[in-house]
């Protein structure tokens, strides 16, 4: 059986294992820093960090299935992105202008 | 052999830059860490043959949406983050989960068939054309809503970043909801 996850690149073969590793680190880095960091921005930073980390596993299946779908989902996924990006930090303006921005644990009520 | 040393080149490159993200202690460098992790991933796609989303990547995401991250910053000043939190063994139960689920990912790649693929025209491969003829003939329902979605977005983050001030054309219960708060909030 032959192994259909190398990719012929220029002149040499890449695995699309190895960008399947990376991807899977950046992901786990990403919610690693959703775990332990505290900063509302930070965390933001790192959910596009996975978010980052998902469009690449896209991609690398788009080119090693050579299909166009992979990309075209990972555009989509960027368009949803910047959208979250926005409104997370539009309310984390909106939260600054009452309170203090240091920690997410001290946003746990819903009155302002 | 090119394709390879790039490929490991900007593989550390995203690495380091993904804990830069995570051990840097003030936003702002964790913002310009993820700047460098785009723009590796961005040589990536190159590499992968996505000529389109290459660029989408560079000008899109590391040029706009990190600058709004930026600004966010500049707005609210240098937060840093304090030593103690509210929540003990936050960083040792994150960092076990972490690991945990980095150990699940890593075993499900080791056994990994890949499918065959499909024999298409390379040469064309991920081309503005192709993206193009792609989104507007298969994916043009999901596309439409795309746009719908960005308009909700902006719509939304409009509201939002209005919410605390007394503006032209807003309901009165928005206007009574910024009284009260400016009430409490003396310097607002």
């Amino acid at each position: 059986m032959p192994d259909y996850g190398q990719i012929a690149i220029g002149g040499g073969t890449l695995s699309s294992s190895w960008f399947l590793g990376l991807a899977a680190i950046l992901f786990t880095l990403g919610a690693i820093g959703v775990l332990i960091r505290r900063n509302p921005l930070v965390i933001l930073v790192c959910i596009e960090l996975m978010l980052n980390a998902a469009n690449l596993t896209l991609i690398t299946f788009s080119r090693q299935l050579q299909d166009l779908d992979g990309q075209l989902f990972a555009l989509m996924a960027m368009t949803v992105a910047a959208a979250e990006a926005v409104v997370g930090l539009a309310i984390l303006v909106d939260i600054s202008r009452v309170r203090e921005l240091e920690d997410v644990d001290e946003l746990d009520e819903l009155k302002g | 052999m090119l394709a390879v040393a790039v490929f490991w080149v900007m593989a550390v490159l995203a690495v380091l830059g993904g804990l830069g993200v995570i051990v840097s202690r003030q936003p702002i460098r964790s913002i310009l860490s993820l700047v460098v992790v785009m723009l590796a991933l961005s040589v990536l796609f190159l590499l992968l043959s996505a000529q389109f989303v290459f660029a989408v990547q560079v000008i899109v995401y590391a040029g706009a949406v990190m600058v709004l991250f930026l600004f966010v910053v500049a707005l609210l000043g240098p937060v840093r983050e304090r030593a103690g939190g509210r929540l003990r063994f936050q960083w040792w139960l994150g960092s076990l989960v972490g690991v945990v689920f980095g150990g699940f990912i890593y075993s499900m790649l080791q056994g990994a068939h890949f499918r065959p693929p499909q024999r298409t025209d390379l040469s064309v491969f991920g081309t503005v054309q192709e993206i193009g003829l792609g989104i507007f003939t298969r994916f043009l329902y999901p596309f439409e809503l795309t746009s719908v979605l960005l308009l909700v977005a902006a719509v939304g983050a409009i509201y939002l970043s209005r919410g605390g001030r007394a503006g032209a054309g807003r309901g009165a219960a928005a206007a009574d909801g910024g009284q009260a708060r400016r009430e409490e909030e003396p310097h607002a």
